[in-house]
């Protein structure tokens, strides 16, 4: 018991007697972990929203001509032969017109001018939810172009493709936070350390000399360190987490936000980067006790 | 507390201890020393003498260049780091230079000897307030050592020394910013440590009013060296061949 409140006095102390560089150290180790989170938060949504495109994904045959039903099956055959697919779907110029007023709902009426069979007709091909391969997805759209009366194929994979290259982008950005922010948490927590050292060389000296152990002149400063990495992400997610309701609370309803079902982490991943923090924080503390400590 | 030579084991063992600092310095040549428990030693000699470094040698603050020092049997340059640590805690140690933080209190500065050893803040509290008062400093308590004058910055380092009722008890020059009466309060507390608690005290000085009548060892460095000192009294000469 003693031994805990005097591990626990003595970081108190190492924290009031620098405390100048103390806050300034846990405003950089909340801004890396805030700008870390920050990407990380929009790569993980944009993770999540390139899966579900991913699933959403379908092929578009517009034709020319609608098929007969008799050789519908025929039609589907060659293309399950070609590739794996979910289902395939026949669409009629009368049930593509019946689905558009369907999604026009009360504005429907601007149809009315233009007569049931004015949309094209067309196969719908969905392909199993493991083809998320851009070049097999084209290949595969190549491919329904030589059906019989085929006009055009919407594949979305330009689409796709610009997602996907945003979201490569994005992984590197967060790849680089993540590098800063080991960079910035670990040689800032070491710097700090080092700080305090510094200012209580005269006492860790006679300590040494009053035979306090390893553990009695270290532990503060390792504890130090450990708080300052739980505080500070603690604060960078806090900050986040009402960055986000506030984005949440401004752009809610119809847009970009809906689109992706823009999400917090979950708990697990919020634990896990305030681990990360307090880790980092801790490394650098180590670093820097075993460089300028000698017991 | 008198002590028994025939049937102690020293406490401290010096043999043909040897101190050479860089390039070569001979601060001690072939010292054989044995300080029983219990005991009051006085060692003298001039400044540079070699007081200081013996002292040294014995919490290892130092290393010899040759010989072998053993403390409560145990070999100080087989005892590992840590376990050297945990030995400084039960020997009380007064620099010559004091090393105190000048800008904590007195209290603050015997405390740090007690709080190594994780003791409770009652009996910290306790064990200052009976140490100042022992050398009148009770009013100083709560004062910075860095206002106290030198003679009374030389008593809190030794109560600090004494904290923890040290089994050894090392004093540097303890009274060399000491008046008499100051003095007498430091000569009191040795005698208190050595009665009350067994201590072994160990007195390097060059003052003579702390040795001169005393019936205890006092032994004298001289360039490195250790020897009978020559002005014993009959009590002493007993003593040293004993």
């Amino acid at each position: 018991m003693h031994f805990l409140a005097y591990i626990l006095r003595q970081t108190g102390k190492n924290l009031r007697q620098t405390w100048g560089t103390q806050v300034m150290t846990l405003l950089t180790v909340t801004l890396s972990v805030l700008l870390f989170a920050f990407f990380f938060l929009i790569y993980t949504n944009m993770l999540r929203a390139s899966a579900r495109l991913g699933d959403d994904l379908r092929l578009i045959v517009y034709l020319d001509q609608e098929i007969p039903e008799q050789k519908r099956p025929e039609i589907e055959k060659k293309i399950r032969d070609f590739g794996p697919v979910e289902k395939v779907v026949f669409v009629s110029r009368t049930e593509a017109f019946s689905r558009l007023s369907a999604q026009l709902d009360k504005e429907k009426d601007v149809l009315n001018d233009l007569g049931p069979d004015f949309l094209p007709p067309s196969i719908e091909v969905y392909p199993l939810k493991n083809l998320h391969d851009l070049t097999k997805i084209s290949q595969f759209s190549d491919f329904l172009l030589t059906l019989p009366h085929a006009a055009k194929v919407q594949s979305g994979s330009d689409w796709l493709r610009r997602f996907g290259d945003f979201t490569s982008l994005l992984q590197v950005v967060v790849l680089l936070s993540g590098v800063l922010l080991i960079i910035s948490m670990t040689f800032i927590i070491s710097y700090t350390l080092r700080l305090t050292v510094v200012s209580r060389q005269g006492e860790l000296e006679i300590l040494r000399l009053l035979g306090a152990t390893s553990a009695y002149i270290r532990l503060p400063l390792l504890l130090e360190g450990m708080l300052q990495g739980f505080l500070g992400s603690s604060l960078g997610l806090a900050a986040l987490y009402l960055l986000y309701q506030w984005i949440a609370s401004r752009f809610s309803g119809p847009g970009f936000l809906n689109l992706f079902d823009f999400a917090f982490f979950p708990p697990e991943l919020t634990a896990a980067i305030l681990l990360a923090g307090v880790v980092l924080c801790t490394g650098g503390s180590l670093f820097s006790i075993r460089r300028f400590i000698r017991i | 507390m008198p002590r028994d030579a025939s049937t102690d084991k020293p406490l401290v063992e010096l043999v043909s201890v040897t101190k050479i600092y860089p390039p070569d310095i001979v601060a001690l040549e072939d010292v054989s020393l044995r300080i029983y428990k219990g005991e009051i030693f006085f060692l003298t000699g001039m400044s540079g003498a070699g007081k200081t470094t013996l002292i040294k040698l014995i919490c290892r603050l130092e290393t010899p260049t040759r010989g072998l020092i053993e403390v409560a049997g145990r070999d100080l340059s087989q005892i590992s780091p840590a376990g050297i640590q945990r030995m400084r805690q039960k020997i009380g140690i007064a620099y010559q230079d004091f090393r105190l933080l000048e800008k904590q209190t007195v209290l603050q500065n015997i405390a740090m000897a007690m709080e190594v050893t994780y003791a409770s803040t009652k009996a910290i509290r306790a064990r200052v307030d009976e140490l100042l008062a022992l050398l009148n400093l009770s009013d100083k308590r709560d004062k910075l050592t860095g206002e106290l004058s030198r003679g009374e910055q030389q008593r809190v380092a030794l109560a600090r020394a004494a904290a923890n009722g040290p089994s050894l008890l090392l004093a540097d020059e303890p009274t060399g910013n000491l008046d008499p009466a100051a003095t007498e309060l430091v000569i009191n507390l040795f005698r208190h440590l050595n009665e009350k608690n067994g201590s072994t005290i160990v007195v390097a000085t060059h003052d003579k009013s702390i040795y001169a009548e005393t019936e205890h060892r006092v032994m004298d460095l001289r360039n490195g060296h250790l020897s009978a000192h020559p002005n014993r009294t009959p009590r002493q000469i007993e003593l040293f061949e004993a």
